[in-house]
């Protein structure tokens, strides 16, 4: 479902990403560990058609991102560190306008639906989003991607500023996706919940895939101690 | 996509202080200018109402008078004014030669704050002294009148700006952009359609605005149907020029700061630098010959015939035999001689006048020409037309009063020459001035070409703004 093949991005001189290579498939969870640009979010934005690749391909369920733009964000749902939604607007009428410009004709029955599923209080539904915390609006981002019926999720730093219960349930809703079959990347710093929800897990080095993992094989400590060496923060952390 | 972007920038629109506020300020400031416009106009007409008041009391006192004269009646009046001499006729009972105001004067007060609307002709005047400018405040003439053409022209594209300046800047700043280019969407088209919706919206209250305003106001603008839908239209296409310009702003310009003072600098550059470079321009191009000087040379003329005078009068009845009197008991005076000279000066100064008129031409011409440079220029032209009062209104005005003032010099000069009195009888062949306003302008190609102006800076924006791809859009914050 998500492909990048020797992608790479350079600007100027400067390397962001250097031929990465991914294959995330239908139900997987893949989680990208890394410093503060080590190529993550570069990897998202060129995954989402933000930025044009320097070489290589970032393919969404077999289309190249480049030449069918409109099409792959079709399949796909991104939920960026702040989701930002309009303020003014109640979460349900968010979530209306997001599915609806996405040409998902919902009614009031299906997106109440949704954002049940997405773990959102009810009393929220009809509230404006002005007064809703982090977690809550990524609930709504959830709704959305639901709402979309996205076959695939980029998520970037999703959990950062989360309280450990909102981002467990976060976690948990993840996975309830990937149970539906929707292939996920999340590019994050939160090395306990990528155990908790990944099925892989890439650590990124200076633009490089350094090290990757299936999640089952590796356990906490293990994945904490490798992402330290491979930062070079042995001789701090060990 | 469209359904739900007009739904919910609706929704967003309704909820925004700032745009109810600025609805607000857009109702008030048509409620007033259109007030201002009519006070004008009621003021204008009350001066021209008053002016006929007083000949119509003139005439029937003159009347009187002929009357009692005719009766073989004494009347205690001096020899100058008694109505029989058809001098006295001539410069003491002028008639009224007024420009009566248009239907649709109310929304622009164009030349009106610097031109008189009635004159009243004298048999002994001169044509090229004939006062057409009245004496204004220059505090008013500064800051202009604030009239609807005033709102719509400098005013109307303010309040565009904010409304359209952070469509797509705003959404960045805000963060909500990237979620918006990740769903499948055009970013072109969704400003394009958010722009729209704002268009609308704006379109709308300005009609009702109108509409209230000439509602309350108790114009009768439904009588009017025609001229008041292309005057809406030339408002409407004049907006779309604006949200074409914030269109591009908005595609090529970045944070809503730099969009802002983008559109305020297109703003002052249309509005203001372009009519008054032109204004400039055309001035220096064709100056006006001086006033002064042509004053100065009528003096200088009339001098000099008053000392010929009566060497000019055997001239003009040499060319004048229908009016050779056999009765040796008739004689000329002071009247006779001072026409005589009159129609001297008058071919003297004939080059003079043609060239002053000629340079008005050119000048006008060229603003014509040029008028395109910027629509609002076309636009405050257009709605002084519609209102008659653009300065071809008042130049066509003028030479009506100048055919008038010679129709009512050739009634009474007969008189004079024949040394016959002016009677009773002969007052109902007075002739009257009948104001023909100017024929219409094609001024129904102006939204056409508005609309053609605006198409072309969308096309340049939408096909510009593809090459950029929404993620050069995306990238620039």
């Amino acid at each position: 479902m998500i492909t990048t093949q020797n992608l790479t991005k350079k600007y100027n001189n400067q390397t962001a990403l250097d031929r990465l290579n991914l294959n995330v498939g239908k139900g997987e969870i893949y989680c990208l560990l890394g410093a503060n640009g080590a190529g993550k979010t570069t990897t998202i934005n060129l995954l989402l058609g933000f930025i044009e690749p320097t070489s290589g391909n970032a393919l969404i369920n077999g289309l190249n991102v480049l030449e069918n733009s409109k099409e792959t964000k079709k399949f796909l749902a991104y939920i960026p560190e702040n989701l930002m939604l309009y303020p003014s607007l109640t979460a349900i009428e968010n979530l209306d306008y997001f599915s609806g410009i996405a040409g998902k004709k919902l009614t009031k029955q299906h997106l109440i639906s949704f954002l049940k599923e997405a773990g959102l209080q009810e009393s929220a539904f009809e509230k404006r989003i002005t007064a809703f915390s982090k977690g809550m609006r990524q609930k709504v981002g959830i709704a959305i991607a639901l709402a979309k019926d996205a076959k695939v999720l980029l998520l970037d730093e999703p959990t950062s500023g989360l309280d450990p219960k909102a981002s467990n349930e976060f976690g948990q809703l993840l996975q309830k996706l990937s149970q539906k079959g929707v292939a996920t990347l999340m590019a994050t710093h939160d090395l306990f919940r990528a155990k908790e929800v990944a099925t892989q897990i890439g650590i990124m080095k200076n633009g490089q895939l350094k090290e990757e993992f299936i999640a089952n094989d590796i356990s906490l400590t293990d994945l904490e101690k490798t992402y330290l060496v491979t930062m070079n923060y042995k001789e701090v952390a060990l | 996509m469209l359904s739900y972007n007009f739904k919910y920038e609706l929704k967003l629109l309704l909820r925004s202080k700032w745009i109810q506020l600025l609805s607000i300020i857009l109702l008030l400031l048509f409620g007033f200018s259109g007030y201002n416009g009519k006070e004008k106009v009621a003021k204008r007409k009350a001066a021209i109402t008053a002016a006929q008041d007083e000949v119509k009391k003139n005439d029937e006192m003159m009347l009187q008078l002929l009357d009692s004269i005719e009766k073989g009646m004494q009347v205690s009046a001096s020899r100058w004014t008694l109505p029989t001499s058809p001098m006295a006729v001539g410069n003491y009972h002028p008639r009224v030669a007024a420009m009566e105001s248009q239907s649709m004067a109310f929304i622009a007060t164009g030349q009106a704050d610097l031109f008189t609307h009635y004159v009243k002709p004298k048999v002994s005047g001169d044509d090229a002294a004939l006062n057409f400018t009245e004496m204004t405040s220059p505090v008013q003439l500064l800051f202009g009148s604030f009239d609807l053409a005033f709102v719509i022209v400098y005013l109307l594209p303010l309040l565009i700006i904010a409304f359209s300046y952070d469509i797509l800047s705003a959404e960045k700043e805000s963060g909500s952009l990237r979620l918006l280019a990740s769903q499948p969407i055009g970013i072109q088209n969704w400003v394009l359609q958010k722009l729209s919706l704002r268009f609308l919206w704006l379109s709308v209250l300005v009609i009702v605005a109108l509409v209230i305003t000439l509602f309350i106001l108790e114009i009768a603008w439904f009588s009017m149907f025609t001229a008041f839908m292309l005057f809406i239209s030339i408002v409407l296409t004049y907006m779309l020029f604006w949200f074409a310009l914030a269109f591009l702003v908005n595609l090529w310009v970045g944070s809503s700061a730099k969009n802002a003072i983008s559109l305020l600098g297109l703003w002052v550059l249309f509005v203001l630098l372009i009519p008054s470079t032109l204004n400039q321009v055309s001035t220096t191009l064709h100056p006006m010959p001086s006033r002064t000087l042509l004053i100065n040379e009528m003096r200088g003329l009339k001098a000099e015939v008053a000392k010929k005078q009566d060497k000019i009068l055997d001239n003009f009845l040499r060319d004048h035999p229908e009016y050779a009197i056999n009765d040796t008991t008739q004689t000329r005076g002071f009247y006779h001689r001072y026409m005589a000279s009159q129609q001297l000066v008058k071919g003297e100064l004939k080059p003079v006048i043609t060239t002053y008129e000629n340079q008005l031409q050119k000048q006008q011409a060229w603003v014509e020409k040029l008028k395109w440079a910027s629509p609002a220029i076309t636009v405050q032209e257009s709605l002084n037309k519609m209102a008659g009062t653009s300065t071809g209104d008042y130049d066509h005005f003028r030479k009506q009063v100048v055919v008038f003032a010679e129709t009512w010099r050739s009634y009474l000069t007969p008189f004079l020459y024949n040394n016959q009195n002016f009677t009773q009888k002969d007052y109902p062949e007075l002739p009257q001035f009948v104001f023909l306003p100017k024929p219409e302008s094609k001024l129904h190609l102006v939204p056409v070409i508005l609309l053609g102006i605006t198409t072309l800076l969308f096309g340049i924006g939408y096909i510009s703004s593809k090459k950029f791809e929404e993620r050069t859009v995306l990238t620039s914050f």
